[in-house]
């Protein structure tokens, strides 16, 4: 998978994806209901050289792991506040996250940068993955920064460790399938 | 800090403190207890093939005493966390304690004194306390899709956990009526499956989740967890199978299917421990690794009993393995580490400033215990391989040492605990 050539403008490919009709799951997780089954239908219909695109109110950095793992290139982008628009193009996935200015850990989970904070996402990872991650993303920290975790559930086990590296949860915000958590240094 | 709002999911909600941690004390004193009762038995270890008396008694304070009692405490505490399910009523919780805790008592004091009402009593306590524990497990892991390794293990446990009682109560039953064809290969068939079964296939589930996060390693694969839950509920099945049958070569079979299970186990932790973040291996890991060593020696030793060697060493020698050796070293072990983790963890979500798992683990009463709890071991193995009481008196008594010794590191945890709360006290609301 390729992340390194994310200065490099839209994909070759966005023009065949721009003609598709986007399928907006922000709907669906604001009546508390899980889109990934249906976006798993989708993504089985669409044929070689074929495009899906979502719109999502966050970077769906687990979607797109998974889709890059059925052959699908990803190129994101956001379009406002709560407004991810995602292109997916099935071409064997070569060009997963591009565009999207994220960085790809050992673990799996995706860093970027946004106004609050450095984020990750830990969605979707295994155990102990979305820790082990986040741990390592704090403990490369240089500077006093905020991190803003995406994570499946509140991650209890966390705490202690956090404690121990004197990092804090200062708050929380719990959206269907996206809790954030915002941490700080104490 | 971070106020109510971490309360507010409701799959992610915690059991109050309470009610892990009865059990992990319960588990502590029983601890203590089991090592007394061996110590005052040590004669009767040489040659110890099963029957009732002191060695029974101290053997099954530690199986359900120490080992269930533990493993139902930190699957009460942990599954529902790791699997992201509500566990289930918490009288239903409270209620599995306090059967299971008066029967593990009364059953002890019914094998070592041969005394029927207390057997058959203690018996009832247990097997109705650990029913609860089952339900209550069965229902949290019911349709659950994540860690299905995880998940598999812990179906195995507990399928294994429902024979294990029902053996359990004949067995009971049969020592006051005798009307069990072969009351040996019920008894041995009570121990596989309670032994590699319920306990195994807990131990093998939980360490797949929890030494990588200690470690803060690469996550084990699902496919070995499949893979592995796989091999060891097919030995457990030719297993059962043939030791009710007396078909020793067969026992033997299984024993060598579980031996594969075990090396794909140790091989995935292996290399999860190999990945971690943390430099240095907590003093835990030296009660894990040679656990992790004897897991193996059991089972070759259950294959020789299996193929026809002489029971009078090699089967207090196998129980020694199996029970002290391997499942005791390992629950201890990470009893030690998740004590002061899950009060950290506790200390922080009530909204106060969590407590630091380095202010709350004082370093010298695990090491001393882990020691010892190695000292004693060799000691007994000696002991009964040069048929000397003496070495087994000594390897006894070396085990209720290091016992003491993690019941003054718990009582040391709840006062470091306490004196934290009172110094950060949860913001009032």
């Amino acid at each position: 998978m390729d992340q390194g050539d994310k200065a490099a403008g839209p994909p070759a490919w966005l023009a065949v994806a721009l003609e598709v009709e986007p399928f907006d799951v922000r709907p669906i997780l604001a009546d508390g209901e899980d889109p990934f089954s249906r976006l798993m239908e989708l993504a089985a219909d669409i044929a070689d050289c074929g495009a899906l695109v979502v719109d999502a109110p966050f970077n769906p950095s687990p979607l797109r792991r998974m889709l890059a793992n059925q052959g699908f290139s990803s190129y994101g982008r956001k379009l406002a506040a709560a407004h991810w628009r995602i292109y997916f193009h099935r071409d064997g996935g070569s060009e997963w996250e591009r565009g999207a200015e994220v960085t790809v850990g050992p673990e799996g989970a995706a860093s970027w940068r946004e106004e609050d904070g450095l984020h990750i996402d830990v969605r979707k990872l295994p155990p102990p993955g979305p820790m082990v991650a986040i741990l390592r993303l704090i403990e490369g920290l240089a500077a006093a920064e905020t991190v803003v975790v995406h994570h499946e559930r509140m991650p209890q086990f966390l705490i202690p460790e956090l404690a121990e590296r004197g990092w804090r949860i200062d708050r929380v915000v719990e959206a269907f399938a996206n809790v954030q958590l915002w941490l700080e240094r104490e | 800090m971070f106020a109510g709002a971490f309360l507010t999911g409701a799959a992610d909600r915690l059991l109050p403190p309470s009610v892990p941690y009865r059990f992990f004390i319960t588990a502590l004193v029983l601890h203590v207890a089991a090592w007394s009762l061996l110590l005052a038995g040590a004669d009767q270890v040489l040659g110890f093939q099963g029957g009732l008396g002191p060695v029974l008694a101290a053997l099954h304070l530690v199986t359900l005493g120490v080992l269930a009692m533990t493993a139902i405490g930190a699957a009460f505490q942990l599954l529902p966390v790791a699997m992201g399910r509500q566990l289930g009523p918490l009288w239903a919780c409270r209620l599995t304690w306090w059967l299971l805790a008066p029967g593990t008592v009364v059953l002890a004091f019914g094998m070592a004194t041969a005394t029927t009402a207390a057997l058959h009593g203690g018996a009832t306590l247990v097997v109705g306390g650990l029913s609860v524990a089952l339900v209550l497990l069965a229902r949290t892991l019911a349709g659950v899709r994540a860690l299905p390794g995880v998940v598999r293990h812990a179906w195995v446990a507990l399928a294994s956990l429902a024979g294990v009682a029902v053996l359990g109560l004949l067995l009971v039953v049969d020592f006051s009526t005798g009307w069990l064809p072969d009351h040996q290969a019920a008894a041995a068939l009570h121990a596989v499956l309670g032994g590699y079964g319920f306990m195994g296939n807990l131990a093998l589930g939980f360490a797949y989740v929890l030494v990588p996060m200690f470690v803060l390693g690469g996550a084990v694969p699902d496919a070995v967890g499949k893979r592995t839950s796989a091999l060891a509920a097919l030995a457990l099945v030719i297993g059962g199978v043939a030791i009710l049958e007396g078909a020793g070569p067969v026992v033997a079979l299984a024993g060598l299917v579980g031996l594969v299970a075990v090396t794909e186990h140790l091989r995935a932790l292996a290399k999860a421990i190999k990945s971690r973040m943390k430099k240095r291996l907590e003093t835990f890991f030296r009660l894990l690794i040679p656990a992790w060593a004897l897991l193996p020696a059991s089972l070759l030793a259950g294959i020789a009993l299996a193929l026809g060697a002489p029971p009078e060493r090699l089967a207090p020698l196998w129980g020694l393995l199996l029970v002290f050796g391997w499942l005791l070293s390992f629950v201890t072990g990470i009893l030690q580490r998740i004590m002061p983790f899950l009060a950290s963890m506790h200390s922080g979500i009530t909204g106060g400033k969590p407590a630091l798992l380095s202010r709350l683990t004082a370093a010298r009463p695990l090491a001393l215990h882990a020691a010892l709890h190695g000292l004693a071991l060799l000691f007994i193995a000696a002991g009964i391989l040069t048929d000397s009481v003496l070495l087994v008196r000594l390897g006894a008594g070396l085990g209720l040492a290091g016992a003491l010794a993690l019941l003054a590191f718990a009582v040391e945890l709840a006062r470091r605990y306490r004196a934290h709360r009172l110094a950060n006290p949860p913001p009032s609301h």
